[in-house]
């Protein structure tokens, strides 16, 4: 009797496994979802809303839509209110949390707490210190420093530069900004002559580029985090003059690296930086674990850098990132639009409108990872505890050194 | 109350008292306007020092510009604060404003004549809410605006789907970045917006109510003032102000996005206190506003360009707001005055 309820239950399995085609379903054991939290720091920038619906639009896509009951949490910027919702999740009995952690602390013992009962716990763009979750970033690609060397190249080494940073006293913010300052203190030619905190925000760089132009209105380039395109508003209200700058994937600052109007007033420069594709990445390998199909150990994985430099720009025909095109025109969407929330080869699931809108693309289904994942270099206090930092963290991934100090 | 305030029908600026001393012809709201002016103007030229790119016209234009967006802020804030109110609910007004004015019109729209006049009209009924709850739900004024600044923000969040799209009605961007008589147009709007302000709060009848109003309400209504309607007035005019401010922050960087607002907030309160108005209500004049807010501008560029660690640079524009709110209180005046006579 109970070999039978044994081979029935076997064949069940087996049964639903071919037509979810996936094999080894966990999910299919019991016939429940596997219940996936999504919990997020704050929505209400362009950047948060893509990263989140670009989730939401996996989980609709076939077979996940089957498989997974996908509920977002919002926690603002508190770190507490993010625990407390860790805690509830936990006590639901969360399959795996997908998550835009608010600290690299403050949340470790919810987290451990989580492990311990099972869940797994997937971080993108922020990072935890805490080495039972799983970190999905892009932080130790290296965007400062070969951010900073582009710029330098196009300065040939001299000028007197802006820096627009990010949020005062984040780790992301000071990891960017040490890895710039290692390549400018290299340069003594190169003069940082303003220094904001820009909230990686479209307007807050805007009116703080506009001030430091006020005392510096002869500056040779700006090296910017997210909010580039404010810095380039600044730049016209100021003047007819543009410069060379770096800045992260904008829409509006991809346009106008593009734009031949743009390049004949002076602006240069590359897009890099922090992608919302990285949600999707970490969604997927979240489930790819959970259905049996990835064994992967508790790690940092770092997402490539994204880089695109003026020449490569290219502006889009279609709703996807096809024949190398890597910009959506303003037609379909707003200069704010982080461009690097669509991955051609991680996540070709989903299109524009998913990142839009949430909404999956009718007729897609899920494709498989590539196999290999790529370690993340150990970044102290961002994405590991006590541990040390790699003495090459610094070197040049994207961009070579084209004029000596 | 003090022994040195005034019941209202003394007031000299209503009644013509014989009064001809010199130091009873100036108010002492005039004196704080004169200062803050002052102050403004010192702190421009001697910028200088720090940066000889500074206290140059461009750097007038740059704290104009940016400083036009406070300004507008401060007279409603200004207004709500003078009935005895507070005003949270800016940054989601700003945010109504700045998100209509991109999705419902968009950049070549013809209907935008209407249609910008209609956005205003939405926030204005924001305004209107708050100060329904305020008023006949007695609920106070810091909570009420603070509930819709909440409700209003969470249903443009549910309306984006956390993505605002859409471009820069035309007339928003000719508002920001057109030219008037050679001038930016900014600048004029600006100029032209504290006349009528100004004219609005200190000569017209209805700035004479709000502050019989704010010195005291049973009073006011004893004396005739239609106290319902004037006390519902400033809450839709402060949100019809965050809603002009939303349009003309999406003119000014083209486009929109759910925090637009919120670095507004605080800044438009201390406009209005450092301007020489009472948080309490029932003084204050909006040319004071216009100095406060234009103070706290022009100290943001100033400080920008300082090359000091971030701390340091907010520590010092904390103590230098503190020390013009100390400089500009009453109590000094009052003793300057007594000195003279």
């Amino acid at each position: 009797m109970r070999k039978t309820i044994f081979k029935s239950t076997a064949a069940v399995l087996a049964l639903s496994a071919v037509a979810a085609g996936l094999p080894g379903l966990a999910s299919a054991q019991d016939g429940k979802k596997f219940k996936v939290f999504l919990s997020l720091s704050y929505s209400g920038n362009a950047w948060q809303s893509e990263a989140a619906n670009i989730v939401k639009a996996l989980a609709q896509t076939a077979p996940y839509n089957e498989m997974v009951e996908l509920r977002e949490v919002i926690s603002g910027t508190d770190p507490q209110a993010q625990i407390s919702a860790y805690e509830s999740m936990i006590d639901e009995g969360a399959d795996a949390i997908i998550s835009f952690p608010i600290s690299s602390t403050a949340l470790n013992r919810t987290i451990k707490r989580g492990c311990d009962e099972g869940v797994l716990f997937f971080m993108y763009d922020a990072t935890v210190t805490e080495s039972c979750a799983y970190n999905v970033s892009y932080l130790s690609s290296g965007f400062g420093e070969n951010s900073a060397q582009a710029l330098v190249n196009a300065l040939e080494g001299k000028g007197k530069i802006f820096l627009s940073r990010g949020v005062p006293g984040n780790s992301v913010d000071q990891r960017h900004t040490d890895g710039a300052m290692h390549i400018f203190n290299q340069y003594p030619g190169i003069e940082v002559v303003a220094e904001y905190y820009s909230y990686w925000d479209d307007r807050t760089t805007q009116q703080e580029t506009a001030k430091a132009l006020t005392a510096n209105p002869d500056v040779d380039g700006i090296w910017a985090q997210a909010g580039e395109y404010g810095a380039i508003q600044a730049l016209l209200d100021a003047g007819d003059r543009l410069v060379p700058m770096t800045g992260e994937n904008s829409a509006g600052f991809r346009l106008a690296l593009a734009d031949p109007e743009m390049q004949a007033k002076g602006l240069t420069g590359v897009s890099a930086g922090s992608p919302p594709a990285q949600s999707g990445y970490a969604f997927k390998l979240a489930m790819e674990i959970l259905t049996g199909q990835r064994e992967l150990e508790p790690m940092n994985i770092e997402y490539p850098l994204p880089w695109v430099p003026a020449d490569a720009v290219k502006v889009c025909e279609g709703d996807v990132y096809e024949n190398g095109c890597n910009v959506f025109p303003p037609e379909k969407v707003p200069a704010s639009f982080v461009s690097e929330v669509l991955n051609p080869v991680l996540l070709p699931e989903v299109n524009v409108e998913s990142a839009l809108n949430g909404t999956p693309v009718p007729g897609a289904t899920i494709q498989p990872l590539p196999a290999e994942v790529i370690e993340a270099a150990n970044l102290p206090g961002i994405n590991c505890g006590s541990c040390e930092a790699p003495e090459d963290i610094y070197k040049l991934t994207k961009v070579e050194a084209t004029v000596q100090p | 109350m003090n022994s040195t305030s005034k019941p209202p029908s003394q007031d000299h600026r209503l009644v013509q008292t014989g009064d001809t001393r010199v130091s009873a012809k100036i108010s002492r709201e005039t004196i704080s306007t004169l200062s803050v002016t002052i102050l403004c103007l010192v702190l421009l030229f001697s910028a200088r020092l720090i940066n000889p790119a500074l206290g140059s016209w461009s750097q007038v234009e740059t704290v104009l510009i940016l400083g036009f967006f406070l300004v507008v802020l401060s007279f409603g804030q200004g207004l709500v604060i003078l009935t005895g109110g507070l005003d949270l609910s800016l940054p989601a007004t700003i945010t109504l404003g700045g998100i209509l004015a991109t999705s419902w019109i968009g950049a070549g729209n013809p209907a935008e004549w209407y249609l910008l006049p209609a956005v205003l009209a939405v926030c204005g009924l924001v305004g209107l809410a708050s100060a329904i709850g305020v008023i006949w739900l007695r609920v106070p004024p810091f909570i009420m605006t603070m509930a819709m600044s909440i409700i209003v923000a969470s249903a443009l969040l549910g309306y984006t789907k956390g993505t605002p799209r859409g471009t820069a009605p035309d007339m928003a961007v000719a508002l920001m970045k057109g030219d008037i008589l050679g001038l930016p147009a900014p600048i004029v709007v600006l100029i032209i917006f504290v006349i009528v302000g100004w004219l609005f709060q200190s000569r017209s009848v209805y700035g004479r109510y709000l502050y019989a109003i704010g010195t005291n309400v049973e009073a006011a209504r004893n004396a005739a003032v239609p106290v319902t309607a004037m006390r519902i007035l400033p809450y839709v005019l402060s949100a019809i102000c965050a809603g002009f401010v939303g349009i003309a922050l999406v003119g000014y960087s083209n486009g929109a996005t759910l925090r637009m607002g919120d670095d507004y907030l605080l800044p438009s309160i201390a406009s209005v206190v450092i301007g020489g108005s009472s948080i309490l209500g029932g003084r204050g004049t909006f040319l004071g506003s216009v100095g406060g807010a234009l103070l706290l501008t022009i100290l943001g560029t100033i400080i920008a360009t300082l090359g000091l660690e971030f701390g340091f640079r907010t520590i010092i524009e904390g103590s230098i707001i503190l020390i013009a709110l100390l400089l500009l209180r009453e109590e000094l005046f009052q003793k300057l005055r007594s000195l003279k006579t």
